[in-house]
């Protein structure tokens, strides 16, 4: 059973969750669990998947990131979007912030330490997917 | 982009641009208010341009008229000047200041100059709102305590990185270098007649000196354990009004002894070459690389 960060009702948890059936692209139908690369073009047939994972292929590659806040933005994507691959525990904070709501780690014996770090700051200048505030607008 | 062409790539920017939600992300206009009241002007008085006065105080000594001629800057509120207070006494590590000097600043900007100081990235300090009636009381105390040299924009005026001798990251040692170039240039007709010329010194790669945009540029590299510096001229950081350039590499790197008459050669070579009132950076615009390169490695050729 995988153990994974999870964002349930608003806030993160360390979850044990059954093992998804995830497909690749060019073999996904309708329905099932889809799993893109981070250079995949988002199409409008995904929001017809019962969860949609990004596959990270480097801890240095960010491309996941902008795809996920094109999953959410333009897309308007509203199902469970899951980071997976080589997910390193330092951009859970930024994952969360574009978006996913579910993250897998190579190492599970970092999960407690990504959960510490994944809601780090009461306040932010920069609206993100799961924020239209500002503290500029609050404090003003 | 070949296949795509600019005109392919424009369209697909403008395309992202149209789609993002530009107004989720501006910054409201109570809050640009409040920053843009931290950058008030201060009170100016209205005062008239002193120029009588500095005239007669000009005339009256000699080093006072230079130091107003290099480190005197026209304001735009009459009767006030820009002064910069250079730290480039020979000898002396470029933009290292003692802490009585400091406190002199301080008391300086606090007397004449509305509170304000700033450093500039040549290594100088600048008080930008100084009344013209008060510069000669000014440079007068600042050249009692080391801060009153008239070499702002000269050869001398070099930006300097601290080098090997504190910094653990250098490759080579740059104070030297700095020092022993200041006394090659001494001369202060010398260098008046040499104009405005920036000479940029870093000790490595990491360019605190921003060796790549002097006008002279010269970087300490690490040969195989000794010190070498790699010269290149024709940079600029583009505050003459053009877009900013790095400087070209004339040649192999030489070893320190050998820096100060590379770039003596250099001098003389833009001194032989130059128009009447040519500026360095100008000479070198006009006549390339190439006679620089030839005057230098004109042996090993």
């Amino acid at each position: 059973m995988p153990r994974l960060l999870k964002k349930i009702h608003g806030d993160w948890q360390i979850c044990d969750v059954a093992e998804t059936p995830w497909i690749a692209q060019d073999e996904w139908r309708a329905g099932s669990a889809l799993q893109v690369s981070v250079d995949a073009e988002p199409s409008t047939d995904w929001l017809d998947a019962s969860s949609i994972a990004i596959d990270f292929p480097a801890m240095t590659d960010g491309r996941g990131l902008s795809l996920a806040v094109l999953l959410r933005n333009r897309l308007g994507y509203r199902g469970e979007l899951v980071a997976r691959g080589s997910v390193h525990q330092d951009i859970v904070h930024f994952l969360a912030r574009c978006g996913f709501d579910a993250i897998e780690l190579p190492d599970e014996e970092r999960l407690e330490t990504a959960l510490k770090w994944i809601d780090p700051h009461t306040g932010y200048y920069q609206p993100s997917v799961i924020s239209s505030e500002s503290t500029l607008t609050s404090a003003n | 982009m070949r296949a795509l062409t600019a005109e392919g790539f424009k369209a697909q920017v403008d395309e992202e641009w149209a789609a993002i939600n530009h107004e989720q992300g501006a910054v409201p206009a109570a809050e640009l208010n409040r920053l843009s009241a931290f950058f008030a002007p201060p009170s100016f008085a209205e005062l008239d341009n002193a120029s009588e006065l500095l005239g007669t105080q000009r005339l009256e000594n000699p080093a006072f008229n230079r130091w107003m001629k290099h480190n005197v800057h026209p304001h735009r509120v009459s009767g006030y000047s820009v002064v910069t207070l250079s730290t480039k006494a020979t000898g002396m590590p470029p933009g290292d200041v003692s802490s009585d000097q400091m406190d002199a600043v301080a008391s300086w900007a606090d007397s004449y100059g509305f509170g304000e100081i700033r450093i500039s990235h040549e290594q100088n300090f600048v008080l930008p709102h100084i009344p013209q009636d008060k510069l000669y009381a000014l440079w007068q105390q600042a050249d009692a305590i080391g801060l009153g040299h008239f070499n702002a924009g000269l050869i001398s005026d070099m930006i300097c990185c601290p080098g090997g001798d504190y910094c653990s990251l250098a490759n080579a040692k740059s104070l030297p270098v700095a020092e022993a170039i200041q006394r090659r240039f001494a001369d202060y007709d010398y260098q008046h007649d040499l104009g405005s010329l920036d000479l940029n010194i870093s000790g490595c790669m990491n360019a605190c000196g921003h060796h790549h945009v002097g006008h002279i540029g010269i970087l300490g590299v690490d040969k195989k354990g000794q010190e070498f510096y790699q010269i290149s001229l024709g940079g600029h950081a583009g505050h003459s009004g053009e877009a900013p350039r790095l400087g070209q590499i004339i040649g192999p790197s030489v070893a320190r002894e050998e820096v100060c008459d590379v770039i003596e050669k250099v001098i003389q070579v833009y001194l032989g070459l130059r128009f009447e009132g040519e500026t360095f950076l100008s000479c070198f615009n006009r006549i390339g690389i190439l006679p620089f390169k030839e005057s230098i490695y004109a042996k090993a050729a």
